[in-house]
């Protein structure tokens, strides 16, 4: 419901670029971060899995997209997270980031065939030669791409920032490290908020950013920088004032309204994760399927 | 009964000042109240409320005097967090107070922190949400709320801790007037809570409904009562820096017997002793002023959208600003007011329309040559303020335009002077008080001598004293042929000193005329959740032209002196 206002236009960020400057390519960039970070508010079997299993989950995932690079094969694994996409109700975000998806899935078709070598020429041009097979790893290495960052979106679409950081204390890491980083990620695009009001009354005062040198437009630089920075103190030290307000102290234990619980779902779906990349394994070592490079990852 | 709070012989100064921000403040409360705290910028409000759940001297560290125990606890033997059980604290800046991904969780961050049980803390989220009254909000993200929804939360988040003194620093004065009232009447309704309830506000009237009202000057506690006790003494509010209560004022300029507390009871005076007879208000004939001048800003069938959030900010706004007028945009936020400012100097490009300055289209003219036209001072100092003298500062945009430093110097000169900042050439802006920035912030706009100024909230984050500078520091330069334009909350404000009002409400302009007109319509205002000030509801009622107390009384002699003769 709130997604609206964090949807994010490409040309706008590269429009606003070259209407106003860096700060609001920083805001730009900061959007696709929050975008990143951008949890669909849903509840499905997905959103309701323990962030842990949830970490392993994208581990096995990835290791599973590894295993092939028969593009037919690695077509499968895309599929298969695609259907979880779906089910997940998070397709919308892939949508989102589509030209992102895209862009990867052509840069890594069209470059891998350079590179790799294949036994069946097609032609070849001096020093480049390019064969079928190499064509074909290069699209099994473009899905490959995709696919990593398609399942890292599902993941963030499905996990709320508390559950990440969660997530990770269970994991073991200690409650102050896991809280500085969701703080620090939520920070950035109240700080690059702040940057723009500051460049918009500077340019309202005369400042021109829009001619110069590159070491004028350094110089021009000080008056945005140092409003900033002590915005950032003063806002990081009110930040501190209400955390510890609240009670909060980094070395303290607390309890979690969302408590964590591994229930016999988060159970079945590491063994049923597991026992995919157990099959996946045994077809591509135990019988030599799903390869099209032999000797290569 | 031991006292639910004790405050004893309390001073403090903070490291690296020579002045002390508290000096010897003894107070006991027995019992639940709610308690508004008032005094100038600088008096000690915030030092006295931070001083009660230990961050004075735990968090800003100073020299520390006395004591002060909350249920018997000396603060200053436990930290912040252990304080949280007792004293809740909301801050003004409600930004920086919230971080959770959404509503629910805010609220819990606190009994989090308390260990307490998962069905408990449902509980409490439950109980505070609707107290708060944000129940259909609970999945929200905080970011995409109002600013009267979030310093709801705010408090909703503190309450949730369940302390027993709830502290509230300048809670509303960063909101527009829905949002102001918001917050205020949950202060209301926290007196059921049978807690201490300490805000600190600078509006007189939202001391009319607290048990007791302190008034604190120079790190002391002046005086203590209710507000029936305080309320009337002027010459102390003044000393304080805190705006009178115009009615009080009225009564006593006019030599009337009583002290009445609102319009209301003024009304009720006026009538039953038959102070002075009901009017009609006869709208006075246009003046002429407005066709002589010519216009330097005007706007033809503008339309905004903020490309983020694909709605129209502004719809079809036609307007045009003359040379040498005074006006105040009103509306609340999100109503479009600055949407409409940033493009005078062409911060932000209309999505269709036009927009002229000096009757040229404003894509004729580049950035520079605009920053000469059309000032525009933003509403935080602190957003500009980068330089190691008020020099460089105020000479800031003369350089990036490429005068020579004789005339910059000059120039500066220039603009100090009607800030009344002379000689402070040489000091470090970042040492100033607010006020000062905020005259360094308008001044720096000045140096460039440009047509038109706009300002965005001039008077927020300052005490009456400072707000009565300011604007009489505007007025100034208003005579000297400046045309200034306010963006502003403050209806005593808008009131008093500009000449038109222009008022907004979902990206229209609801009404545009003299202020006195726009004022005399207290049904269209509403319409914009706006409400006169409590002297021009009086006049309003009465049937004169007065805009502020001087004009009334004024008014009412003259109409008194002519029944004589």
């Amino acid at each position: 419901m709130t997604n609206d206002q964090n949807f994010l236009n490409w040309n706008l960020v590269i429009g606003y670029y070259l209407e106003f400057g860096i700060w609001d390519l920083v805001i730009g960039i900061s959007k696709l971060i929050m975008n990143l970070f951008f949890y669909l508010d849903n509840n499905t079997w997905l959103h309701r899995l323990d962030p842990r299993t949830k970490i392993i989950g994208v581990i096995l995932l990835s290791c599973l997209c590894l295993c092939f690079n028969h593009p037919l094969y690695m077509a499968t694994i895309s599929l298969g997270v695609v259907l979880i996409a779906v089910s997940s109700r998070s397709l919308r975000n892939l949508w989102l980031l589509r030209f992102i998806l895209l862009f990867l899935f052509l840069f890594s078709s069209i470059m891998w065939p350079f590179f790799a070598k294949g036994p069946t020429p097609l032609g070849s041009w001096g020093i480049i030669q390019i064969s079928r097979e190499s064509l074909l790893y290069g699209l099994a290495m473009g899905l490959r791409l995709s696919t990593f960052v398609a399942i890292g979106l599902i993941f963030l679409s499905t996990t709320r920032n508390e559950e990440l950081t969660n997530g990770l204390i269970r994991s073991g890491i200690p409650y102050p490290v896991a809280f500085a980083l969701s703080t620090a990620l939520r920070l950035v695009p109240t700080f690059a908020g702040a940057g723009a009001t500051i460049i918009q009354a500077q340019i309202s005062r005369g400042l021109d950013l829009e001619s110069g040198s590159i070491f004028s437009r350094f110089k021009k630089f000080i008056p945005q920088a140092v409003p900033l920075f002590i915005y950032a103190i003063r806002h990081t030290q009110l930040l501190a004032i209400a955390l510890e307000s609240k009670g909060f102290s980094p070395e303290s234990k607390r309890t979690f309204y969302h408590e964590l619980r591994m229930s016999r779902v988060d159970y079945l779906t590491m063994a049923l994760l597991l026992l995919f990349l157990g099959l996946a394994l045994y077809i591509r070592i135990g019988l030599g399927l799903g390869v099209i490079l032999a000797g290569r990852v | 009964m031991r006292p639910f709070l004790s405050i004893q012989d309390l001073s403090f100064t903070y490291r690296g000042s020579d002045r002390p921000a508290l000096k010897n403040i003894n107070i006991d409360i027995e019992e639940p109240a709610f308690i508004v705290l008032m005094g100038h910028g600088g008096s000690g409000k915030s030092t006295l409320c931070c001083s009660l759940n230990s961050l004075i001297p735990r968090f800003f560290r100073g020299e520390y005097q006395g004591r002060v125990l909350v249920k018997g606890k000396e603060v200053s033997r436990h930290t912040v967090p252990e304080m949280s059980h007792h004293v809740g604290m909301v801050l003004q800046d409600f930004e920086s107070q919230l971080f959770s991904t959404n509503v629910e969780l805010e609220m819990a961050f606190g009994p989090e922190n308390h260990c307490l049980p998962r069905q408990e803390i449902g509980r409490r989220i439950e109980q505070y949400l609707a107290f708060v009254g944000l129940k259909p909000f609970r999945h929200r993200e905080p970011a995409s709320l109002s600013g009267g929804q979030k310093q709801r939360l705010a408090i909703g988040s503190v309450l949730s801790l369940e302390p027993e003194i709830l502290v509230m620093d300048e809670p509303a004065t960063d909101l527009d007037p829905v949002g102001r009232e918001e917050v205020l009447s949950l202060a209301d309704k926290f007196r059921q809570e049978n807690r201490i309830l300490l805000m600190v506000d600078q509006e007189p009237e939202t001391g009319l409904s607290a048990d007791q009202i302190w008034l604190m000057r120079e790190g002391e506690v002046v005086t203590r009562g209710s507000p029936e006790e305080i309320l009337p003494d002027l010459s102390r509010l003044k000393s304080c820096g805190i705006k009178p209560l115009p009615t009080i004022e009225l009564f006593e300029r006019m030599g009337w017997s009583g002290r009445p507390l609102t319009v209301e009871s003024a009304i009720s005076l006026i009538e039953k002793r038959h102070l002075i007879r009901q009017r009609r208000l006869f709208p006075t004939p246009l003046s002429l002023e407005g066709s002589i001048s010519s216009p330097i800003l005007s706007v033809e069938a503008l339309r905004f959208i903020y490309p983020q959030f694909q709605t129209e900010a502004l719809r079809d706004i036609n307007l045009s600003i003359n040379e040498g007028e005074f006006v105040a945009l009103l509306g609340q936020n999100g109503s479009g007011k600055t949407t409409l400012a940033k493009h005078f100097n062409g911060l932000l490009k209309p999505s269709s329309g036009r927009v002229s300055v000096q009757g040229k289209s404003i894509a004729g003219y580049s950035h520079r040559e605009l920053a000469r036209l059309v000032g525009y001072v933003f509403q935080n100092p602190d957003h500009q303020i980068f330089a190691r003298t008020v020099r460089e500062e105020v000479g800031f945009g003369l350089k990036a335009l490429g005068e020579n430093p004789l005339t910059i110097s000059k120039r500066v000169a220039d603009a100090l002077e009607p800030v009344e900042l002379q000689g402070f050439e040489e000091k470090n802006p970042f040492a100033l008080t607010r006020g000062e920035r905020q005259r360094i912030a308008v001044a720096s706009v000045l140096a460039t001598q440009p047509r038109a100024i706009i300002l965005d909230e001039p008077t927020t984050g300052l005490d009456y004293t400072q707000q009565k500078n300011m604007m009489e520091m505007l007025r100034h330069l208003n005579q000297r042929g400046h045309t200034i334009v306010i963006i502003t909350h403050s209806m005593w404000v808008a009131a008093e000193y500009a000449t038109r009002t222009i008022v907004m409400k979902d990206g229209l302009i609801l009404a545009d005329g003299r202020t006195r007109d726009i004022f005399a319509n207290e049904v269209r205002l509403d319409q914009a959740s706006l409400r006169p000030p409590s002297i021009v509801r009086l006049s309003n009622w009465l049937g004169t032209q007065a805009l502020t107390v001087e004009q009334m009384v004024d008014e009412l002699r003259k109409i008194s002196n002519s029944k004589h003769q």
